[in-house]
């Protein structure tokens, strides 16, 4: 197993108290050779512990949170006085604070700007001073084959400096909101500290990334790089507000298949990647770009039958890196496509896909989940983080209909109108629950006949109850359950003393 | 907890006056049995499967017929049968089988066998808790007769393991029940109360064994009369036990504890278009039906799906139901078994699939997903769900190109496997059958649409007819298509 994984689910369910890794790096020896630590404390340095205290929701007993955790990182120290760390680091965070490594000496900080889905955070301590005697790092782009050096803070505040080496970049997946951007691969035999495996990753003094993850079996390092932090800064530097990475709302496959090229209608060539989805009022489908579509080239880059570019400084590299990362959100870009055996262009103006507004949310970070108990009966919105609940094996252990949902949203729900979907997670036996309480994970699809667009229109069903009965509909068996809504008030005080509920409900 | 079904040998007794009979009566009715079964080979299914053997117990019941379980002689190629005393093996062969019920009647050509026999006759009734029982056969441990007895010790629907899809009433017993008892017989006072058939493992739970009860062997030996097992029938509705006072108040209900909600009704079924959902179920065939879903039949307390349970093919079933608080009598006739049967172990049949350009299409079922270890999300669900959500509507047969001879005709497709096959040339396909007569116009380009957002699968049929026999003689396919079980 990676330690992505490990780090990632230890970050969500918050059950291990530091993220340490799994697997313990052998050989020692060979390591302290790589290794060489730098001359303490006189030199200034540019890298400051981040220590950060935080707590999940619990999606199972939504008003409940989980027991706090404390997690160390190092940062990196920017220009401006800000710290940049990861995503992960930052994410339900409840205290921050920054510690020097030589003297140990913390303020509290506060996170200026995450992006969960690029994985990238910016921490500003409470004082500016804080921050006087370090060396600020500026960001470099590395090439293949470089030698690279992550650093690691020793307890006694030493900096461990750690050789990487660059073998590859490419586009693949990062942890949150099946987000795919360009990641650094190297090869290093990283040992474990306190602060996990969140790291800068430097070369000759300039920041060239962040660590992500690090397997220690096959001693890989993946690499947020340099080109997704400068995206990320610039982004953060914006006046108007951070827009997160754009998109062109579309999925593509390879065009090798030469019966697929014929098909396609294409006689010559060998480039172009073959629509196969046009997400529905994305910037794609606004633009005209239809499922069926080569793409043969976007702004004068020939796209391969692999769908690669070439890049100028890392070679071939995914056409979503040149989306996602080297363009803007509002940016327009033109695409040459070949559609019934005629090139025509067009133009799309790429923009951020707000993840928060798919009906099934893929991450609920820092955000408290709503939930509404009646009279017993939990109901909550259905979110990739509720399912995260049934442990590091959720893929397979979660109820499966929610895992299809999850998992197929963009085909089923295309013409839904609901925002959200509503559902009754568990059953709190009460006086008003009797003979439902083995029911739970049920999609509730309308109340007193009004449909569920999203949690919050519960209140405007549960105004109207239908002859003193609250008649709430599920998809699948058993059809429906009703409650008595006379009952269910007078119960509410005693439900919430038995269940230890701080409020009936969360909108 | 996982439950075996087990595989072996029994007695056989005879027809005998209601007295206690001797264990060398027994012996004379009594038949040991042996199988050589070959399983369908789901992997590569123009391939036979493994063979493999067990034995399990009999016993003469007259006509000279022999009963045992199903599974003692499913997917049998050769059956051969042993009598007490006589050195001599026979030749059977299965005269009725209905896995269903996990029973089976056998024949011996050779009159010889019977001579000398003697039929085993049944009870009338169900036996008490707690009443002593006697259970003969070859189980394991031996290679003669065993003889181990115990006590009823409950009475309850029970999932028959044999098909997992099943459930009937089973007799519980603590007599020690072990794999090669299966299909032998259970005796209290000298008359059968049940077949042995199946049990837990020690490592799950001590002196549970299971036997079949007269009723469900009765109902066999009545539905075979015509010569053709019909199957059990069934409702193919779902209902939710009324116990919330609210809920039977909104519904109109007493609080008599009377009266289960029909959930969901099956299009297809029985029920379909008599019950809906929402209904209120009063009483069946004239049973009051109380809010836990149990009825009282013959003095016994029994669950609703037990009338069903004795009814044939053509029969009809009476509801007094309440349908938006309104009384109301509907009957339901029972035309046919519940065909979509994907879900269950199935013996005796060929697998189904189609290979075209190197690329196997097999329909879902239970024994597929046992062979595949299927993973993909969206098979599972259909697989799963298929009855519940009524996918076996749109698609009797979930077709999955569930693997691929690589040839250069297919060199590009790795990546389509484990889908779900959705259109071909623009024509849904809903069964197997579908599928070939799709393959078999003559069109230029068969373009396969896979459920889901991804290209198509282009074949190009020049390319197809090209591969056809270098891919059958590379990959030794014997035929390369069976759309019929």
């Amino acid at each position: 197993m990676s330690f992505r994984t490990a780090l990632f689910s230890a970050f969500l369910s918050a059950s291990l108290a530091v993220c340490l890794p799994a697997v313990v790096a052998k050989e020692s020896a060979a390591q302290t050779q790589k290794n060489s630590p730098q001359n303490p404390a006189s030199k200034p340095t540019s890298v400051v512990r981040v220590n950060v205290t935080s707590q999940a929701y619990d999606f199972l007993r939504p008003w409940s949170k989980r027991p706090p955790v404390q997690r160390r990182a190092v940062g990196a120290v920017l220009p401006d006085g800000r710290i940049l760390t990861t995503g992960e680091q930052v994410a339900n965070a409840t205290y921050v604070e920054l510690e020097k490594p030589d003297s140990g000496e913390k303020t509290p900080a506060t996170v200026e700007v995450v992006d969960y889905e690029c994985n990238l955070a910016i921490i500003k301590p409470a004082k500016a001073e804080f921050l006087d005697a370090f060396k600020p790092l500026a960001l470099a782009e590395p090439s293949v084959g470089d030698d690279l050096a992550i650093l690691q803070l020793e307890n006694n505040g030493t900096v461990l400096n750690t050789r990487a080496v660059f073998t590859t970049a490419e586009v693949a997946s990062y942890p949150q909101g099946d987000t795919s951007l360009l990641l650094y691969r190297a090869t290093s035999s990283l040992q474990p500290r306190d602060s996990g495996f969140t790291s800068p990753v430097v070369k000759g003094g300039k920041l060239v990334g962040m660590l992500l993850s690090f397997d220690s079996r096959s001693q890989t390092a993946d690499i947020i790089p340099a080109p997704v932090i400068r995206h990320f800064l610039k982004a953060a530097s914006a006046k108007s507000g951070y827009v997160g990475f754009p998109r062109a709302g579309m999925y593509s496959t390879a065009l090798r298949d030469p019966q697929l090229r014929r098909y396609a209608g294409l006689t010559n060539g060998t480039g172009g990647v073959y629509i196969t989805e046009v997400r529905s009022g994305g910037p794609a489908d606004k633009a005209g770009v239809r499922p069926g579509d080569v793409l043969l080239a976007i702004g004068g880059n020939a796209v391969d039958q692999d769908g690669n570019y070439v890049d100028p400084h890392y070679g071939k590299v995914s056409i979503t890196h040149l989306l996602a990362c080297e363009r803007f959100d509002g940016e327009k870009v033109r695409f040459k496509l070949f559609r019934q055996g005629k090139e025509l262009d067009c133009d799309v103006t790429l923009t951020h896909p707000d993840l928060s507004q798919l009906i099934i949310e893929p991450y609920t970070i820092d955000k408290a989940p709503r939930y509404y108990v009646l009279g017993g009966l939990v109901f909550q919105e259905l979110s990739r983080q509720f399912l995260k609940e049934w442990g590091p094996e959720w893929v397979r252990k979660a109820p499966e209909k929610f895992l299809y949902y999850d998992c197929f949203q963009d085909e089923l729900f295309k013409n839904d109108p609901r925002q959200r979907i509503v559902i009754m997670s568990n059953v709190l036996p009460s006086p008003c629950t009797v003979g439902y309480e083995e029911l739970n994970c049920q999609v509730v699809t309308s109340i007193n006949g009004v449909a569920l667009k999203n949690l919050a229109d519960i209140e405007t069903a549960l105004a109207k109850p239908v002859d003193g009965f609250h008649r709430i509909k599920v998809d699948g068996h058993p059809g429906e359950l009703v409650l008595d809504a006379k009952e269910v008030t007078g119960i509410e005080a005693g439900l919430m003393r038995n269940y230890g509920l701080p409020s009936i409900k969360r909108l | 907890m996982r439950r075996y079904v087990w595989i072996f040998l029994a007695l056989l007794v005879f027809e005998l006056p209601a007295r206690a009979i001797s264990i060398i009566e027994v012996r004379k009715s009594l038949v040991h049995i042996t199988t050589t079964a070959q399983e369908a080979n789901y992997k590569i299914p123009w391939n036979p499967g493994s063979v493999g053997g067990g034995s399990g117990t009999g016993f003469i019941i007259g006509d000279n017929r022999i009963l045992t379980n199903a599974h003692v002689v499913s997917n049998a190629r050769f059956i051969s049968v042993e009598r007490e005393n006589d050195p001599k093996r026979y030749i059977a062969k299965v005269q009725h089988i209905a896995h269903d019920c996990d029973l089976s009647v056998l024949t011996v050509d050779d009159p010889k066998f019977f001579e000398g026999t003697v039929a085993l006759s049944f009870t009338n009734q169900i036996p008490q808790i707690e009443s002593s029982v006697s259970v003969y056969g070859y189980p394991i441990g031996g290679d003669r007769l065993s003889v181990t007895t115990g006590v009823v010790s409950r009475i309850a629907f029970q999932q028959y393991s044999h098909t997992m899809g099943d459930s009937h009433l089973a007799i519980q017993t603590n007599a020690a029940i072990n794999p090669g008892n299966s299909g032998g017989p259970v005796l209290q006072d000298g008359k059968v109360i049940g077949v042995a058939f199946q049990g837990f493992s020690g490592e799950v739970a001590q002196n549970v064994g299971y036997m079949i009860p007269v009723p469900v062997v009765q109902r066999f030996l009545k539905d075979i009369e015509d010569g053709h097992y019909d199957r059990y029938m069934d409702l193919s509705i779902s209902t939710f036990s009324l116990l919330n006072p609210a809920q039977r108040r909104a519904l109109g209900l007493k609080d008599d504890g009377t009266g289960v909600l029909v959930g969901k009704v099956f299009t297809g079924g029985a029920c379909d278009g008599v019950l809906k959902a929402g209904d209120v179920i009063l009483s069946i065939d004239g049973h009051p039906v109380q809010s836990d879903g149990f009825l009282e039949l013959e003095g016994e307390r029994v669950e609703m799906p037990e009338v069903v349970e004795r009814k044939f093919k053509g029969d009809s079933v009476a509801f007094h139901i309440l349908r938006d608080k309104q009384p109301l009598d509907v009957t339901a006739k029972f035309e046919q078994a519940w065909p979509y049967n994907i879900q269950i172990n199935q013996y005796d049949v060929n697998p189904r699939y189609i290979l075209f350009g190197g690329l196997l299409f097999q329909p879902i079922c239970r024994d597929f997903f046992h062979a595949n270890q299927i993973e993909n999300l969206r098979v599972r669900y259909l697989y799963n769900f298929y009855v519940t959500e009524e996918f076996y509507k749109e698609r009797p047969d979930v077709i999955v190109l569930s693997s691929i001879l690589p040839d250069p005709v297919n060199t590009y497709l790795s990546g389509f496997r484990g889908g779900i096959v959705d259109e071909i040339n623009g024509t849904k396909i809903k069964s197997l059958k579908d599928m070939a007569e799709a393959f078999a116009k003559p069109v230029d380009q068969y373009v396969i649409k896979m459920l889901g957002n991804g290209r198509p699968i282009v074949l190009e049929r020049a390319g197809v007819e090209a591969a056809r026999e270098r891919i059958k003689a590379r990959y030794n396919v014997r035929k390369e298509q069976n759309l019929s079980e």
